[in-house]
């Protein structure tokens, strides 16, 4: 399709469309978003053949890149430095054993199982390393874990487990040249600088009109995610480590994040996701179902194995430790980046893409549907009283009346 | 014989007339009147806690509202209207809420879905009926 608009609208059409089942379903946009790329890919590859939704057009790849880069900086943000300082050695215990294992363990179940090449079974390690800190907050906040010691220390090893993966992500496939040295320092000095220098900039000249803030925070997004593609490495990971940077200061700015979250769910992140979910390959996931399933048990199996003996080790006993498990053995966001990164530099197929993608996206509900269903630790689930019903019910008294 | 009386409240015209139920055994029996509200329109599956919070948030916001329509229309009839508000699955919420609180009477509404849905998905009330501890009844 040769005309610009005609093709935003069909995007912001699709987008709309994924909106709508995700209310109807309940389920979150972003999933909605892949399914929709998916059906729409294939409806109108087989309708009008060629580019099909156009997903390889220079501009709805950089809306789509855009969209992965702030997803990735307010997931980053969203860590929560007090909960982290009070867990920091289970979270970090935990949270790398829920990387590590999975990483190492489902590379080599594609490499010796499904017989990938070297490059792109360290990619499904990678892909497959991931956890969800959202589809995890959603069931902690839904059952109350939130506000429990328990809740939060499974929250802040997401956060750890996620940091491995984007770490993973941008170093693995890296050339190590001199480039690499100079993100490396360049990297090193803004992370080290942007806590100190954001906020006082902030107080100085934000709080306008002008948005000053959205657009200091996308300069240095883009500019450290040029630097990070200069050297051959992914722009998703500076911005992970300058959201967790400006956790406790700009993170805490919820009128900025939620501007900003605005702009990425309302324009940036449905371009990425249904670009996502165009790129899968549904005649290869029919023709291979065992396939997205080795890949599927691979990420269960590896999770369980790293992450259930670390728990135990903190105490966790009675169901709480293989809750814990299932909840780090969810993943979306980041399994879904790490394999579009790998179709993008050609690392893996398309088929190969579809199988990860399926087995990611497996990963966000089959894990909870069965922590939920059968491993519930009951015991651990906090108890409101009426009396505290009562005053959670009335704030809204005063303000309303 | 109804001492403690429970409404399963969710602002729908079912619920709204099973509250006005309550109201009035309440006020004749001398009752002690609760409601229980289930927030379950969480979005599953998201890609950020920001997405799930502002969500939350407004459901929040939603439910303090209601409930406090609830109260006002019950103090309107002399009844002092204990609230609850949970999040989770409502027939799980509810069914546990009235066990925990060991009441009497579960007031609920009628929702009237299709009869499709109900063979397929179950009503809320059939399972409601199905589970609770203690007598059911359904107002329309």
């Amino acid at each position: 399709m040769d005309n610009t608009w005609f093709l935003a609208a069909l995007w912001v059409g699709l987008a709309l469309v994924a909106t709508l089942f995700a209310i109807w379903f309940r389920i979150s946009t972003a999933l909605s978003e892949i399914v929709v790329g998916t059906v729409a890919q294939l409806i109108i590859g087989v309708a009008i053949g060629g580019a099909g939704l156009g997903a390889q057009t220079p501009w709805v790849g950089f809306l789509a890149g855009t969209g992965a880069i702030v997803l990735t900086f307010l997931a980053g943000a969203e860590l929560d430095p007090a909960i982290f300082r009070t867990k920091w050695k289970e979270a970090t215990v935990v949270g790398l054993a829920g990387f590590f294992a999975p990483f190492l363990g489902s590379a080599a179940i594609a490499y010796y199982v499904l017989g990938w090449a070297l490059m792109p079974s360290w990619l499904a390690g990678v892909a497959l390393s991931t956890t969800s800190v959202a589809v995890v907050y959603a069931v902690m906040l839904e059952l109350g874990f939130n506000t429990t010691q328990y809740g939060k220390a499974i929250l802040a090893a997401c956060f750890i487990n996620d940091l491995g993966t984007v770490i993973a992500l941008g170093l693995i496939f890296a050339p190590f040249t001199i480039r690499t040295v100079v993100f490396v320092g360049v990297s090193a000095v803004v992370f080290g600088a942007l806590p100190f220098i954001t906020p006082r900039f902030f107080r100085r000249y934000g709080g306008r009109v002008s948005e000053l803030e959205a657009k200091f925070i996308l300069l240095a997004l883009f500019g450290m995610g040029g630097l990070a593609l200069w050297a051959g490495s992914e722009p998703v990971l500076p911005a992970y480590i300058i959201g967790m940077v400006l956790a406790g200061t700009v993170g805490k700015d919820h009128v900025l994040i939620r501007r900003l979250r605005t702009l990425t769910f309302g324009l940036l992140t449905p371009f990425y996701f249904i670009r996502a979910g165009s790129f899968v390959s549904v005649p290869a996931l029919v023709a291979a179902p065992s396939v997205f399933s080795i890949l599927f048990l691979a990420k269960m199996v590896t999770k369980m194995a790293g992450v259930f003996p670390s728990v135990r080790v903190f105490g966790h006993r009675n169901g709480a430790d293989v809750y814990y498990t299932l909840m780090m053995s969810t993943g979306l966001t980041f399994g879904t980046i790490s394999a579009l990164f790998g179709l993008n530099h050609g690392i893996i197929t398309s088929a190969q893409y579809s199988y990860l993608v399926a087995a990611v996206i497996g990963s966000a509900v089959i894990p909870t549907v069965i922590a939920n269903a059968w491993f519930m630790p009951r015991h651990l689930l906090p108890t409101p009283t009426i009396e505290q019903d009562e005053i959670a019910a009335r704030p809204s008294d005063a303000a309303s009346s | 014989m109804f001492r403690k009386v429970l409404v399963a409240y969710d602002g729908s015209d079912g619920a709204k007339a099973a509250l006005r139920v309550g109201v009035g055994l309440a006020k004749s029996l001398g009752s002690e009147l609760h409601s229980i509200s289930v927030e379950e329109h969480l979005p599953h599956y998201a890609v950020s806690v920001g997405e799930i919070q502002e969500a939350k948030d407004r459901v929040d916001e939603y439910f303090r509202i209601l409930t406090k329509e609830a109260r006002d229309q019950a103090a309107l009839n002399g009844v002092e209207l204990q609230t609850a508000i949970r999040q989770g699955h409502e027939v799980e919420m509810i069914v546990n809420y009235a066990k925990e609180g060991a009441f009497d009477l579960l007031l609920a509404g009628y929702h009237g879905h299709s009869r499709i849905f109900e063979r397929v998905m179950g009503s809320t009330a059939q399972s409601i009926i199905r589970l609770s501890p203690c007598s059911v009844l359904l107002a329309k």
